[in-house]
């Protein structure tokens, strides 16, 4: 899954930063940079570039006015959808007269004093004086530029009206906006959902309109979840220090593809002695000296006492990071009988029964 | 000269296997995946093949580690099932087909594909299954075999584009055959499967179903996709997929799709089936 973020006016990939980390481990993930054009259609034509194929595409605030450009531009490529507090409407009166105040305010007097008048009522009143949750987003606003606030503003005021592409949409999307957003409220985000069909929406409670920051655990939740992605993060974050870590003890180098121990050299090498020690199992008389005496028979293959002690206690999880290849260990349960799909939800750090359930569909 | 008269594509999870000698064809588990073989059956009764040239991949058990063959051809006159560890299992030893074997061996180093040849090899359930799913567990096999190994276990695995090339060399040895005997060739491995790993237990039947329809009708673009990509779509293990492609480089562009089954899970597998035969291959039912 390629999963892109998008950030709105002012922001950077830092508002993501929470999702963007527990997401990584499942999926493909980049983030967006708007600090450069000055139209929403040069930011859609960016964020395409991004990635080939199929897209994931998450959008806050301005960077939702973007997704619904990409979905304009490239609608076979959007596979879902994200939406968080933003707008589908085009330029309202006036708001060219209050955009310039700022402009105005950013020449004159620096990104510092546009930082302490824009950011307030973009947050939760309640959090206005939390340092924790302010301080980075200032530095964030301090990172642009009065030339980069210019160019997005300009975008933003140019912006084509999304509403009509609203009722076209056919990918499942999900609408989110913190409940308490003062820049774009609930309503709007209501209306919007009630515009594409199917589309869900989900109110982040105690949240302005700076969500993935201010609530960012329950907004990276409703994403996974609405990605279905949560199984994929339980089984990874049981097998970060098992099957696809390297542990420090070898070259350090990563699985090529996140979650899939591939039976490359590193892991042949590493597990020869393992493997051709299960591989014996296949001869009645080596069956009979595995029972009669396990360490012995392990011995014979020069197991280091870590492989030793994964076999002797049946660590299936422990064996594949120790190189083990299921074809080859698998002959272990030839002594000692043991259901594949045991092994696997070993693997997958589950309960059997869940894991017959969610990986294998069983009812 | 001999005649393709048909793509045979299938699993071969060893639960099945297991599964037949327990006697469990007709639980609940099982009966649904056994019955959708049965138009295979019967493919095969009607059609009456002479030689089954089967793609599979060894398992450890004929091959260790310790020497692994990109792509391996049997040129031996008899094939005994190997015991894997479980005991030796009730079915009878395979048939060679010793001289076309050698012919398939000289067209394919002709053709620039250099296989290790081997006079003497067991053959594990890459093939067993197979032949069981589509004819049975009879005294004798009616059929001769002729085992293609290929290497989808230890990487460098070969990529799947050079399995669909390996195909159509294999149907240029069948055409070139000076014999009158009627070949089949079976892919086997997959679908969706993966043993090892923190996302054991993955399967994918929206992809596999994908597949089976794509084999017949885009098979180029299967075989245009990276190792990789069949890693993420099908797991580590279902990457095996690649195997059909070389039944499918066998084929014409063109092709019937007779028979198609799909069952999930079989054991922790995505298991599938096709028949499929040349558009013009009209005339090869009629004879038949």
């Amino acid at each position: 899954m390629q999963i892109i973020f998008l950030p709105g006016l002012l922001c950077d990939g830092s508002v993501w930063a929470a999702q963007v980390e527990a997401l990584r481990t499942v999926a493909d993930v980049a983030l967006a940079d708007f600090s450069t054009q000055n139209s929403i259609t040069a930011m859609a034509e960016t964020a395409l570039a991004l990635r080939e194929g199929p897209l994931v595409v998450v959008g806050h605030s301005m960077g939702a006015r973007v997704a619904l450009e990409m979905v304009r531009l490239a609608p076979g490529r959007v596979e879902r959808l994200a939406l968080l507090d933003t707008g589908a409407h085009p330029r309202r009166e006036g708001e060219e007269a209050s955009r310039q105040v700022m402009l105005d305010l950013a020449d004159t007097q620096g990104m510092a004093a546009l930082a302490d008048r824009w950011l307030p009522p973009m947050v939760h009143e309640a959090r206005v004086g939390d340092a924790a949750l302010m301080e980075p987003l200032r530095a964030m606003v301090l990172r642009s530029t009065p030339e980069q606030h210019r160019r997005q503003i300009r975008a933003l005021l140019d912006r084509p009206d999304a509403r009509p592409l609203l009722p076209t949409i056919t990918c499942p999307t999900l609408v989110m906006v913190g409940r308490q957003d003062r820049w774009s409220p609930l309503a709007q985000h209501e209306e919007i959902a009630a515009a594409i069909p199917g589309a869900k929406l989900v109110v982040i409670e105690d949240s302005g309109h700076m969500s993935p920051v201010e609530q960012p655990g329950a907004v990276t939740d409703a994403l996974v979840e609405w990605l279905g992605l949560a199984p994929a993060l339980r089984a990874a974050a049981h097998g970060r220090r098992t099957a696809m870590d390297t542990d420090g003890q070898d070259d350090g180098i990563p699985d090529r593809i996140p979650d899939i121990p591939l039976f490359d050299r590193k892991r042949s090498l590493r597990g020869y002695r393992l493997n051709k020690m299960a591989m014996g199992l296949a001869k009645p008389e080596n069956r009979d000296a595995f029972r009669a005496d396990e360490g012995a028979y392990l011995d014979r293959f020069g197991l280091s006492p870590e492989e030793k002690s994964a076999v002797m206690s049946r660590d299936w999880r422990e064996m594949v990071r120790l190189g083990g290849n299921l074809f080859f260990i698998l002959k272990i349960s030839a002594v000692d009988p043991v259901r594949i799909t045991e092994i696997g939800a070993h693997q997958a750090g589950m309960d059997h029964d869940a894991f017959l359930r969610e990986r294998l569909g069983k009812k | 000269m001999a005649k393709l008269i048909g793509g045979l594509g299938t699993s071969h999870v060893p639960s099945i296997a297991a599964a037949i000698d327990k006697g469990l064809r007709d639980t609940p588990d099982w009966k649904p995946f056994f019955d959708g073989y049965v138009p295979g059956q019967e493919w095969v009764r009607e059609h009456k093949p002479d030689v089954a040239v089967v793609i599979f991949n060894d398992h450890g058990n004929s091959f260790f580690l310790d020497k692994v063959p990109t792509f391996a051809v049997g040129c031996a006159e008899e094939y005994k099932p190997v015991d894997e560890g479980w005991g030796p299992r009730a079915i009878p030893p395979f048939r060679g087909a010793v001289d076309f074997s050698w012919h398939l061996v000289d067209t394919m180093v002709e053709s620039r594909f250099d296989p290790m040849i081997c006079q003497e090899i067991e053959v594990d359930h890459g093939i067993q299954v197979p032949m069981e799913l589509f004819w049975g567990r009879p005294a004798a096999w009616p059929v001769k075999v002729v085992p293609i190994f290929v290497n989808v276990i230890q990487y460098p695995i070969p990529l799947p584009s050079r399995c669909y090339e390996l195909g159509r060399v294999l149907r240029k040895a069948i055409e070139s055959y000076d014999s009158d005997e009627r070949f089949v060739v079976l892919g086997t491995g997959g679908l969706s499967h993966q043993l090892q790993g923190a996302r054991a237990g993955f399967v994918n039947p929206t992809a596999d179903r994908a597949f089976l329809r794509d084999i017949a009708t885009d098979p180029d673009t299967l075989a245009a996709m990276s190792r990789e990509k069949y890693v993420e779509l099908f797991g580590s293990e279902g990457a095996e997929l690649m195997m059909w492609l070389v039944m499918r480089g066998a084929m014409d562009r063109d092709v019937e799709v007779r028979h198609t089954h799909y069952f999930v899970p079989a054991s922790m597998t995505g298991a599938g089936m096709i028949v499929l035969e040349n558009k013009a291959a009209g005339d090869g039912r009629q004879a038949a």
